[in-house]
């Protein structure tokens, strides 16, 4: 879950909360504030009645003055008020004013009353009174009010809730830009986009200026490497070159006797072998680096074909049969040169592990909408352990080969310098099929 | 034909002093950037070998230089091969040729010779050695105005082994100009010997070709 859903849902869960502690705390709220101030007018109307008590009032209420427990009562015409006197006597202790809710029926009607119970004597007759009013309005009114004010906060939920999910988004807005730009599609460092993103939060400015420093610094790295590497080329390969240049020279002389000849010679070829390692040391680590471009359009057909026929002697002279079963005219974004060189390691292990008079097979096809081309050989074949150490540098199948066992280690490079994944499946004596996975989407940019 | 050689280190520019003094060109060396620039204008050269790396500064500002005032000097640039944006750049610039270091010294005069045959306009167009007539522009050889049929391999043998008469070429060396420099490590430069085997067989018909040396198991030859 995004973070900006995550905010915001947890912003209407925190407010839903509040809301729900209001909506239950409002009746208490309610009955408190109309309580008091219905007991209030209770109070007056009793103060009233009291005020203007004389002894004709008393009987004008109680009729049969005789009677102890004969009432008068009154009513208002809508039954919303009533007043009740009744002759009782005084008990001990007893609470001269009491409020209470109680449900009374007046003329055949229930209906809740606030009631104010006041006992009192008057020429030494206890008397009671109670002056009531109607709660019915109140519960109505109490009713209405929680229900619009519930409709009042759904409304403000979601008014809330929107604003934040967008206001939100709108903050987080560099954050993915952020991730977008400058993580996401940078491959290497030197194209790297230095631009600052525009945020309103301080975060994100930090954010943005601390990878824009990790990425300066990941960059100076690189530059140093490839400053070394191109050291290291010049550094080493002269001294070669001045080696082999003596020695090229030194053959030319006709003193020399058969010995001294043969040794010269094989120095050459060692010298030879040096340059080669270094040569495919270099180009690991400036795949590695970064160094090359990948911007030409590479036709795996044309590729394959140029081979075949680059190593057509060798083909001959170990008697394979060369099968090329190419159907696709698939086009892919790369680098020519290092496809070619990874084409190339393939091919001349699938000649140089084959059995003499065996085959190559070069297919292509579609895998999971994925172009391949798989390279197959009828060779030796390897076993699981072996399989696993074949692209790690130096490594080779079998102590017999020659070869320094750097063509896998180039051929992984580059593969995964263009995002090509390899398979390699294998038998023992059966042989061996290499697969070149491309990565998907790469067609006809 | 004068070469002028920059090259700051000093045993390889002897190396190579010697070599193309003895194929028939005056050189001259230089060890740094100034003193390139200071012969060059002051002497007309033909061609230039350009080592990038020199302790004065960068092989390409020499390049540019010399680029804009003088057009007819054929640049041929000895670089590592870790200088890859700089082989680019190279023919970018100006050069009419690049050779990754270590080159053997008979790869680097057929070049020279392709360049400066290509710079003068192509006024060299043949080649001929006992009778053998090598036509550069169109690979063919004849022997006595009758054409000889030759394969693109055995005619860019025979044109390497005439450019370099006289001299041992190695099976290693012949692998290189022939194939290209391959990055793999596999010595076993066997495959030359049959386009050699096809062409001496070609050449034999026409006259004995004694002169056609295989020397000691390691290369060949061909003696003027």
């Amino acid at each position: 879950m995004k973070i900006k859903h995550q905010l915001a849902i947890f912003n209407a869960l925190t407010r839903l909360l509040v809301i729900l502690i209001l909506w239950l705390m409002l009746p208490i709220l309610v009955e408190n504030v109309v309580y008091r101030h219905i007991n209030n007018g209770l109070l007056e109307k009793k103060h009233k009645f009291i005020e203007h008590l004389n002894k004709s009032e008393i009987d004008d209420f109680i009729e049969n003055s005789d009677d102890s427990t004969e009432t008068y009562s009154q009513f208002s015409t809508l039954h919303s008020e009533f007043l009740v006197l009744s002759r009782s006597p005084i008990k001990a202790n007893q609470k001269k004013a009491v409020f209470s809710n109680e449900f009374r029926i007046i003329e055949g009607e229930e209906s809740e009353y606030r009631i104010l119970q006041y006992h009192f004597t008057y020429e030494k007759q206890g008397y009671q009174l109670e002056i009531g009013s109607s709660l019915s309005e109140i519960n109505d009114l109490t009713f209405i009010i929680r229900f619009f004010i519930i409709i009042v906060f759904v409304v403000i939920l979601l008014i809330t809730f929107l604003a934040d999910t967008f206001y939100i988004e709108f903050l987080l807005k560099p954050f993915y830009k952020i991730i977008d730009t400058k993580i996401r599609r940078v491959n290497e460092p030197e194209s790297f986009d230095h631009t600052p993103i525009k945020a309103r939060s301080r975060d994100f400015r930090e954010l943005d200026f601390v990878l824009n420093q990790m990425m300066d610094r990941i960059a100076e790295l690189f530059k140093k490497e490839k400053q070394f590497i191109s050291n290291v080329s010049h550094e080493l390969l002269t001294p070669i070159a001045l080696l082999k240049s003596k020695f090229e020279n030194l053959l030319q002389n006709d003193s020399l006797d058969d010995n001294a000849f043969d040794k010269i010679a094989g120095s050459l070829r060692t010298l030879d072998m040096l340059k080669k390692i270094i040569n495919n040391l270099l180009l690991i680590s400036r795949i590695e680096n970064n160094q090359y471009e990948a911007n030409e359009v590479i036709n795996f057909h044309e590729i394959i074909t140029d081979l075949q026929e680059d190593l057509q002697d060798r083909i001959e002279d170990r008697e394979i049969q060369f099968l090329n079963k190419m159907q696709h005219d698939y086009i892919f974004t790369g680098n020519k040169t290092l496809i070619h060189i990874l084409i190339y390691n393939l091919v001349t292990n699938a000649i140089k592990y084959n059995k003499p008079k065996g085959s190559i097979v070069v297919e292509d096809g579609f895998l999971e909408h994925r172009y391949f081309i798989s390279i197959t050989d009828l060779g030796i074949g390897m076993n699981a352990s072996q399989i696993e150490n074949i692209f790690n540098r130096f490594a080779r199948i079998s102590s017999d080969q020659d070869g320094q066992g750097l063509g896998l280690a180039i051929a992984e490079s580059i593969a995964s310098f263009h995002h090509i994944e390899i398979k390699v499946t294998s038998q023992i004596n059966e042989g061996t099929t290499f697969m070149l996975l491309l990565p998907e989407m790469t067609k006809h940019n | 034909m004068n070469i002028l050689i920059v090259e700051d280190n000093k045993e390889l520019a002897v190396e190579v002093y010697d070599f193309l003094c003895n194929v028939g060109y005056v050189c001259k060396i230089a060890h740094n950037c100034a003193d390139a620039l200071e012969e060059i204008n002051s002497n007309d050269y033909d061609a230039m070998l350009l080592d990038l790396g020199l302790p004065d500064g960068d092989g390409f500002e020499v390049l540019q230089t010399v680029r804009k005032t003088k057009s007819k000097i054929a640049v041929i640039v000895l670089t590592a091969r870790g200088e890859l944006d700089d082989r680019i750049n190279g023919l970018h610039l100006g050069a009419d040729d690049y050779l990754t270091k270590p080159f053997a010294l008979t790869e680097l005069s057929a070049r020279l010779f392709a360049v400066i045959r290509r710079i003068h306009g192509f006024t060299l167009n043949s080649l001929s050695i006992h009778g053998f007539l090598l036509q550069l522009q169109d690979y063919k050889v004849s022997y006595d105005e009758i054409p000889i049929n030759l394969t693109k391999k055995e005619f860019d043998i025979f044109q390497y082994l005439v450019l370099n008469k006289n001299r041992v070429i190695t099976r290693l060396q012949l692998t290189e100009h022939i194939w290209g420099d391959i990055l793999e490590v596999n010595s076993d430069s066997n495959f030359i010997d049959v386009h050699v085997r096809n062409l001496r067989k070609k050449l034999d018909k026409h006259r004995a070709i004694d002169w056609f040396e295989t020397v000691r198991n390691v290369g060949y030859r061909i003696n003027e």
